[in-house]
């Protein structure tokens, strides 16, 4: 154009034109919800076994298929529930005179395609509002990610903490170094229980180094054990479903809380989406995470965010797989995870699809740091937007699981986990923790403030500490040896929950006093206004009042 | 485990014993044959958490009751790290009450994982590592089915094995031998 419109040149410079949007583009499988090439949905059951999937005959099954026809499906419910007209069944799931004990008992009795089919028929508002219905827990919470780029346990220690201070039920690190990973576990275990009593904490790493870790009690729960849609894209993330299930044994077997984690676009970013809408594919994920038994799911798209996002009703499928997870009546950790756009507006109306219905945790990784030390590639939200997020709350009248808190009380619980951390370092032969790091790591925005620890060194004493098997205990006993009985004590409490196993049922956290919240005894039973979860009493008291507001009575 | 340097002769010896009164009173399957102290089947609205409404049902792996797990013992070194372990049995109560409360699938899990329980930690990384894709042959993986069901008592994980090394040999997944 030899002459640009002004407005049209104000607009290129907007945030949202940083972003990258393509048409739909089916053969590579960039399609988000209705590819022609997704099959029409059928099942055919002989003698109790599944014989044809989705149109296609059992001797031409793949690996994805068996795990679905063999494990998932409810061979007894299957025609039943295939027999059910796709908008009639999309209709019960927005009725509030359908409960949803019966939707979830008819959801195992259907295929990949059957499902695709029943949530095409919903808007986002109608998956908002099943959403709502259909989220297995009855309180809706949240998990944030703990992590900086320097890998620095004081900082995690201190980071820990103030999110489980703040409300995080759960919080998840991961590592810039892989040999960090022991380092930055204990760092969560410990900070978190200064937060919160209570609060599960996991480290995302290489499966075996990440199951090894959760068995010497370093953390509570483990997520990324990711499934896919295509059985090449499976092979090519160096697993099977038979070698997934085993691992999600292997967790249950250590008494270790555990989720899978899958997501639209994956197959597309690797390269083998067979020409199937992104959503499609992702029910598969979902139905093998059904069929291992395993209790819940995060997913959401989360680090393929990109892709769905890209694409028309991208994150309209992305609200639908997570609606799919919870209509197989798992655990859902629904994404608002990896960063996806430049513009606020848009990150804001993307969260709010979680947000508004409630999820069993709205965010699987709201950056607990500011967003250069998050290392799952940034987070949709940070610590900056935390009182953006308790003003959403009050606004709304919407739980996200957090709560105001004063600046007091965030720097007595920051420095508190720097020091017992501290101690516990001193106690277990790791590099000391200084003074100084103690004192930045209480008042640091982030890793900038903090020095150079010496990596050499840290990685050194990280390996000889997990070479003379050090286990739990040993922070426990280091707790309660230097002066933090009440963190040991929290610290042996996650131990004992592994030896009950309670919190081995779906959608389950602990409260502070480390009662179990799960889904078997704290279930959704929403039918419609006047029932389910509502903000009210006390919690809402606490909601509504963030420091900022003005109170007439102190005028 | 970590702590012997700490403990003495007379805790391991104590410890030993529970862990062999343990195994001595599970000759059978404990997934198979956990029986719930009320006679019948666990309940989700009556017995969980289990932690809370029936602690007489929740020991660790050695046979120690839960409420005896305690940061006194800890700091007096009376406890070894297969005390907060997990039994097969309480993953069986976990079962059943997954089970009763709508969730069959939940409960095939942990009654795999049961199984899984008695199976040394670097064998269970080791077996989960052999399923991976093009890691093991046919006769590998019946190897290790026989290796469950004989050594570990592990019948539902054998099966498991066996019925991956067919769907591996039929797509192509096993390791060239």
């Amino acid at each position: 154009m030899a002459k640009r419109q002004k407005r049209f040149e104000v607009l290129a410079e907007r945030p949202i034109n940083k972003d990258g949007f393509i048409k739909e583009w089916v053969d590579v499988g960039l399609v988000a919800m209705e590819s022609p090439n997704d099959p029409k949905p059928s099942i055919r059951i002989e003698n109790g076994v599944v014989v044809e999937l989705d149109g296609k005959r059992r001797e031409d099954f793949d690996m994805i298929d068996y795990a679905i026809a063999d494990y998932c499906i409810d061979k007894r419910v299957a025609e039943e529930a295939m027999a059910i007209d796709s908008l009639k069944f999309a209709r019960m799931l927005v009725d509030i005179n359908v409960p949803r004990k019966e939707l979830v008992r008819l959801s195992v009795g259907m295929t990949p395609a059957k499902l695709v089919a029943v949530l095409r028929e919903l808007n986002v508002v109608e998956l908002m509002m099943a959403m709502q219905k259909m989220r297995s827990r009855k309180p809706p919470m949240n998990q944030a990610h703990v992590t900086n780029v320097k890998d620095c346990a004081p900082l995690l220690a201190a980071d820990a903490a103030e999110a489980g201070y703040r409300g995080f039920a759960e919080i998840e690190t991961t590592v810039g170094i892989a040999r960090y990973a022991p380092m930055n576990a204990l760092a969560l275990l410990v900070g978190g229980q200064v937060g919160r009593p209570g609060t599960l904490s996991q480290c995302a790493v290489e499966e075996a180094a990440e199951l090894n870790m959760g068995m010497r009690g370093f953390t509570a729960y483990a997520e990324t054990v990711s499934v896919y849609g295509t059985e090449q894209v499976f092979i090519d993330g160096d697993d099977t479903p038979w070698s997934k299930f085993f691992l999600a044994s292997a967790y249950a077997s250590r008494g270790l809380k555990m989720r899978y984690t899958s997501g639209t676009g994956s197959e597309v970013l690797m390269g083998y989406a067979e020409r199937k809408s992104m959503l499609y594919l992702e029910i598969r994920c979902i139905m093998v995470t059904k069929g291992a038994g395993v209790q819940g799911l995060q997913n959401g798209s989360i680090s393929c965010i990109g892709v769905p996002g890209a694409v028309p009703a991208g994150i309209r499928a992305v609200l639908a797989e997570n609606l799919a997870t919870v209509l197989m009546d798992l655990e859902v950790a629904s994404g608002n995870d990896q960063t996806f756009t430049h513009s606020i507006e848009r990150n804001t109306a993307r969260m709010l699809m979680q947000f508004l219905p409630g999820t069993d945790f709205i965010f699987s990784g709201y950056a607990a740091e500011p967003n250069y030390d998050n290392m799952f590639a940034g987070s949709t939200h940070d610590c900056d937007d935390y009182d953006d997020y308790l003003v959403l709350q009050r606004d709304l009248q919407v739980d996200g699981g957090l709560k105001p808190v004063t600046e007091e009380g965030v720097i007595a619980v920051r420095n508190k986990a720097a020091r017992a951390l501290q101690a516990v370092f001193e106690e277990l032969g790791l590099p000391a923790i200084t003074d100084d790091e103690v004192e930045r790591a209480t008042y640091a925005h982030g890793s900038k403030e903090m020095g150079d620890r010496n990596v050499n060194e840290d990685l050194r004493a990280i390996d000889d500490f997990m070479k003379r098997g050090t286990t739990g205990l040993d922070v426990v006993r280091a707790l309660a040896k230097r002066g933090f009985p009440d963190v040991a004590a929290s610290v042996l409490e996650m131990q004992k929950a592994k030896v009950a196993g309670d919190y081995l049922q779906t959608s389950a956290v602990f409260d502070e006093n480390f009662n179990v919240i799960s889904a078997i005894n704290h279930p959704n039973d929403y039918e419609g206004p006047g029932t389910g979860y509502r903000l009210t009493g006390e919690r809402w008291e606490m909601l509504k009042n963030i420091p900022r507001a003005i109170d007439a009575s102190q005028i | 485990m970590t702590m012997q340097n700490d403990i003495s002769p007379d805790v391991i010896e104590a410890a030993v014993k529970r862990v062999l009164s343990t195994l001595n009173g599970n000759g059978a399957a404990p997934a198979a044959s956990a029986p719930a102290a009320s006679g019948g089947r666990l309940d989700a609205k009556k017995d969980y958490p289990l932690a809370a409404k029936r602690p007489d049902l929740v020991k660790s792996a050695t046979g120690l009751p839960i409420a005896e797990i305690t940061v006194d013992k800890v700091m007096a070194g009376k406890l070894s790290f297969d005390d907060i372990r997990i039994r097969p049995e309480t993953l069986e109560y976990q079962a059943q009450i997954a089970e009763s409360g709508g969730r069959p699938h939940v409960a095939s899990n942990l009654r795999r994982a049961a199984e899984l329980t008695r199976i040394p930690d670097a064998r269970v990384l080791e077996m989960y590592v052999a399923l991976r894709p093009y890691r093991s042959t046919k006769a590998e993986l019946l190897a290790m089915a026989d290796e469950l069901e004989s050594k570990y008592q592990a019948k539902i994980c054998g099966k498991f094995v066996r019925e991956a090394a067919a769907i591996y040999e039929q797509r192509g997944r096993l390791k060239e031998s």
